[in-house]
């Protein structure tokens, strides 16, 4: 246990420092992705042709492929052929971006289409205007549609910071293979620490907001189901 | 009145209204009858306005609304005058069935007043506070009419509100209809119950049935369409159906009550 608090002791700044590039690695991915994500989404359900079949397309390739492949591809031989040389994080931050804007078009994309016309109607006939419809009726539900499968997609980019955030800023790197050298411990301790001090508990936040809205979210598609199959007999979900 | 005036209406090269006349009457009820996909809620639909119709009139209380729309033409569209309860009920499943009622009345300020009023009559105390997956079929039927009808509405379109219920439902519907209507609400009920027809046809001479079949209305009449339908389609489908009475008991096929 002495061990274990010294090694952070020893190294709380190198570990700081750490939290502090995933975070803002995090931010970034996060940051884009939502709101340029969501705008592609919207765009490519106005414009399907145009935006959409590509967009789809982009997000089936990129989709397909593990993203340690995207941000090794990006770091080391896709910089050599182009002959350049780009700061790791801004790497990283833009691989990952990338994959997270067309992923969360996609989500966005077919919560959209899949928005159930009925409640619009319903909005019609009880003569409730365009804002109203929009601001009580359609963008509630959206969001709780579209809130969990989303937190899921930025729940899954987080994961891919942790590696990115090593990959990517060498002297975090390096301070990691200095504890490691100093303390004659694996790199696992790193590792461990890391989880332990960071991400469990973010995670543990996260998992609590995702089954909470993911409850919302069940029950919803709950009732779409006896809308649609128009049972014939009192049902409960 | 609300009427619609030579409706016809397409999907595709499919033409499924074609040339319909109908006419709602204040404080009366209008009955539609007729074999699954004869076109009785396209009609329904573009009798509101929420598909227009290729082709034909649909006439408001004495404003005209002319088919096919000229390119660009925008229409203020009846609604919540006229307006729809549908077979699926369509409740907003994020609110509750109180705030269902209440959220087209946000800018009443006797919002409140007129749900408890509503409540009282539709008995909807029990479950009022519930969201619309927590309450059987019925009690979102008996919501959807009650959000319908604190609209204030001057016609009201029923698509099929009773082929989810059962009987002693079915009866409670009938009720509150006719009680829509002695409050001066004209209504247009589709339906392929004949009972239930008859039920709502019984109560007063200046209702109307319509039968519809392949997109044309093929027979109409009061309360002695059921005796004479007029059209041999007409008196097919009569004779096809199972006469239920509102208690539940059933006329056996054929047989006249």
């Amino acid at each position: 246990m002495n061990t274990f608090l010294q090694i952070i002791s020893n190294h709380s700044e190198a570990f700081l420092r750490g939290i502090g590039v995933t975070i803002q690695l995090a931010l970034i991915i996060w940051g884009s992705g939502l709101a340029i994500g969501t705008l592609l989404g919207i765009l490519s359900t106005k414009y399907k042709v145009i935006i959409g079949i590509p967009t789809r397309l982009i997000t089936f390739i990129l989709s397909g492929i593990p993203v340690l492949v995207y941000l090794y591809w990006a770091h080391y031989p896709m910089q050599t052929i182009l002959g350049v040389v780009i700061n790791p994080f801004i790497t990283a931050a833009i691989v990952l971006s990338t994959i997270n804007i067309f992923s969360v078009s996609d989500q966005i994309r077919t919560q959209l289409i899949d928005f159930p016309e009925q409640y619009t109607i319903a909005a019609k006939v009880c003569g409730l205007s365009q804002r109203t419809t929009i601001f009580r009726i359609q963008m509630p539900i959206l969001l709780r549609q579209v809130i969990p499968p989303l937190l899921t997609q930025q729940v899954i980019m987080l994961h891919s910071t942790l590696f990115a955030s090593l990959i990517s800023v060498e002297e975090i790197f390096r301070v990691a293979m200095r504890v490691n050298s100093i303390e004659y411990k694996p790199i696992h301790i790193y590792t461990a620490l890391y989880l332990l001090l960071f991400v469990c508990p973010l995670m543990a936040w996260l998992s609590g907001c995702d089954n909470a809205l993911l409850e919302i979210y069940r029950n919803l598609k709950c009732l779409q189901g006896i809308i649609s199959e128009n049972l014939l007999a009192p049902q409960r979900c | 009145m609300l009427a619609g005036n030579n409706i016809r209406k397409s999907f595709g090269t499919s033409e499924v209204l074609k040339g319909v006349n109908v006419q709602i009457k204040p404080g009366r009820i209008s009955v539609l009858i007729g074999p699954s996909g004869s076109g009785k809620t396209t009609l329904i639909r573009a009798l509101a306005l929420l598909d227009m119709p290729g082709h034909g009139e649909v006439v408001f209380n004495g404003r005209s609304y002319q088919f096919p729309l000229d390119a660009n033409q925008k229409i203020d569209p009846p609604w919540p005058d006229v307006t729809v309860v549908f077979q699926q009920h369509f409740l907003w499943p994020h609110l509750t069935l109180r705030k269902n009622i209440l959220l087209p009345l946000s800018k009443r300020t006797d919002s409140h007043h007129i749900v408890n009023d509503l409540i009282d009559i539709f008995h909807m105390g029990a479950f009022i506070d519930r969201y619309p997956n927590e309450v059987s079929i019925g009690q979102r039927q008996r919501v959807a009419l009650a959000r319908a009808f604190a609209l204030k509405p001057k016609y009201i379109l029923l698509d099929e509100i009773t082929s989810a219920l059962d009987v002693e439902q079915t009866g409670t519907v009938i009720r509150h209809l006719l009680t829509l209507r002695d409050r001066g609400i004209g209504m247009l009920v589709v339906t392929h119950l004949l009972a239930f027809a008859r039920e709502l046809l019984a109560r007063d001479e200046g209702d109307q049935i319509y039968f519809i079949d392949d997109g044309k209305i093929l027979g109409s009449g009061g309360m002695e369409f059921f005796n004479d339908p007029g059209s041999h389609r007409a008196k097919q489908f009569l004779s096809s159906m199972d006469y239920w009475s509102a208690n539940g008991q059933v006329i056996h096929k054929n047989s006249k009550r």
